[in-house]
Order: structure tokens, then C-alpha cells, then sequence
């Protein structure tokens, strides 16, 4: 291979190797990043702090609805709670600025009521208003989430449920052959 | 997230999908730099375009939780995708964006992402991805790691 060669094949982003070679290595270097960072942090203005929170919350809501197993930690009043307590220090100043009463939230959050289709579309426009500032959220996401639980939920459940409504359900054998 | 064919200017969406046992087969050292059937115990991403098989980069890495990171262990792009002649664009940067989604995702404000390459090839890091450098270790973190996500992840 010629110089000339050799200077075109070379690129930075073609067989990096990162490895540390020795766990003492790894450790030297865990210490003086963790330092650094935590240094580099101190300087971090509160918006970054708020932008880096809320796309993770976007984030673990995609993941949660790319991923088909359901987690009973992982659901609408989960990622609701997130939302609030990301970006208010008291949830009924969240409650008021979507015109809902501190109970209603509270009980949404906790389970014990359902939301109703205009809380699910307040929180959208919330949403919206909110990442118009801090990054992109899909404002659907709040829906997805909502059906995407109901749906697990009917899966997860499908043996409490199959056999009796089974019962009540044919099909006319004209249609079945 | 998307690759730019530099020919035509044509943009292709992509995704990264962790590498199957049945990919190792065609991961050859010629291709790929390394023998990736040595780096099956570490968690390993490929990315192709969307709908095809044939994988244009790869990456693995190692998940630090104790110190909110993710350290990437090794990184490449296909062969035909480096140097002067390479046919798509953004192939890394696509890779480490993923990486960078992963460490938001479980970390969040305290994510971070690592990379330790030869000192020959860390200034490019620098420059184009906007790492730090601590030693001989770069590294993503808020802000810039927030700004690189939103440069690759949209379609």
C-alpha cells in the first residue's frame, strides 16, 4: 500500500478500540472523570438540567412503548408523576395550571381514578406549550402511553377473561370453512 | 435518524438494533476491523437502513451505573464507509447519538457517555462531537451530549 494510499484508508471513526486494558486503568481513569464531571457540573445551568430530565422522560416513555412486556411501574400515572414532579416542586400548582383540582390529580397519579380523555388532552397542550422550550415531544405520546397500558393490561389479563366471553363468541361456520 | 449517501446527497433512514447471534456470521474482521465474535459478551448495537440487513456500523459498549456512564468499547464503520471514498455520511455519529440516547435515558442529568481512543484520533472526537477530554478519556455529558441527540435524532 502506498502513502498516498494509506492517508485515504485512514479514518478516526473506522476500528476504534475504547477498551480498557487493565482494570487499574479503568479505575485511574473512573476517578479523574467522575472529578472532572462533577466539576463540569457545578457550572450547569438549571435549564440543562430541566431539558436533560425531560428528554429522558420522553425517552423511557418510547422505550416503554417499543418494549411489548409489561411492567407494572411503567405506566400512565408513572410517567404522569415524572412529568409533574420534573417540572414543579408542588403538584397542585401543576393541578392549577391545567384547571384540574390537587384531588383529582393526586388520585390520577395514585391509581385511583381513571383520567378522562380532556385531562389526557389538557396534559397534551401542556406538554406541547412546555417542550416548545426544552426539545421535542410528540405530543400523542401522552395517548399512546394511556392505550398502550390498556392494552398490556388486556393482554396480561387475557386469562381472566378469555374463557368466559369465549363462551359468548362464534363465528357462523358459513364464514369459517 | 438518518445516513447521507455523499454520491447522490440521498438520505436514508436507519436503526440500531442490538446485534443477533445470527449477525456474527457476517461480521468479518476484513469489513469490520475486529473480530466481533469476541465482543458477544458485551452489549452491541449495529446500525443498517431501515428495512435492509446489511450493516454499515457497529458499536459495543459497557454500562457503568455506579458512575451514571456508558463507556464505548469499540467502534466502527463498515470498510467501505471510511476514508475519502466512504459512501454514507454520519454513520458514527448516528452510533455514538444512540449511545448517548441510552446513557439520557438511564441516567438522565448525570449521563454520560466515554470513549477512550489513541491520542492520534481523539481530536477529531473533540472537534466533531464536541467531547470533553479528561487524560486520555472523552467524554459526553450535559449539555453536549442534549445537543448531539438533537443533531441525529430525527428523521
Amino acid at each position: 500500500m502506498t502513502s498516498k494510499e494509506k492517508t485515504i484508508n485512514i479514518d478516526p471513526e473506522y476500528g476504534v478500540d475504547s477498551r480498557y486494558k487493565t482494570p487499574k486503568e479503568k479505575a485511574i481513569d473512573a476517578v479523574a472523570l467522575m472529578e472532572a464531571r462533577l466539576e463540569r457540573m457545578k457550572n450547569l445551568p438549571k435549564e440543562q438540567i430541566l431539558k436533560a430530565e425531560l428528554l429522558q422522560l420522553r425517552l423511557k416513555i418510547e422505550n416503554y412503548l417499543r418494549d411489548p412486556d409489561y411492567d407494572n411501574k411503567n405506566d400512565f400515572a408513572h410517567f404522569l408523576e415524572l412529568y409533574v414532579d420534573t417540572i414543579y416542586s408542588k403538584r397542585s400548582e401543576f393541578a392549577e395550571d391545567i384547571n384540574v383540582t390537587p384531588v383529582f390529580l393526586s388520585k390520577v397519579i395514585n391509581k385511583h381514578r381513571e383520567p378522562k380523555d380532556e385531562f389526557i388532552l389538557k396534559l397534551m397542550i401542556h406538554s406541547e406549550k412546555v417542550f416548545k422550550n426544552w426539545g421535542d415531544f410528540p405530543k400523542e405520546l401522552w395517548y399512546q402511553v394511556y392505550f398502550h397500558e390498556k392494552l398490556s393490561n388486556t393482554m396480561s389479563s387475557q386469562h381472566k377473561w378469555s374463557a368466559k366471553l369465549e363462551e359468548q363468541v362464534k363465528v357462523s361456520p358459513t364464514i369459517v370453512k | 435518524m438518518t445516513i447521507v449517501e455523499i454520491q447522490t446527497g440521498k438520505i436514508y433512514p436507519i436503526e440500531i438494533l442490538p446485534v443477533k447471534s445470527i449477525d456474527y456470521k457476517s461480521l468479518s474482521k476484513a469489513r469490520y476491523f475486529f473480530d466481533w465474535r469476541e465482543e458477544r459478551e458485551a452489549e452491541t448495537y449495529k446500525l443498517t437502513i431501515k428495512g435492509e440487513h446489511d450493516i454499515l456500523g457497529l458499536v459495543s459498549l459497557e454500562r457503568i451505573p455506579a458512575e451514571w456512564r456508558i463507556h464505548i468499547r469499540l467502534l466502527t464503520v463498515s470498510e467501505e464507509n471510511r476514508g475519502n471514498k466512504k459512501v454514507f455520511e454520519n454513520i458514527a455519529g448516528n452510533l455514538i447519538a444512540e449511545v448517548s440516547k441510552m446513557a439520557v435515558a438511564q441516567f438522565g442529568k448525570f449521563a454520560c457517555v466515554s470513549l477512550r481512543p489513541k491520542s492520534s484520533i481523539a481530536q477529531h472526537y473533540v472537534t466533531k462531537y464536541k467531547m470533553n477530554v479528561t487524560g486520555l478519556t472523552l467524554s459526553l455529558e450535559v449539555p453536549e451530549i442534549l445537543d448531539l441527540i438533537n443533531e441525529y435524532d430525527h428523521d
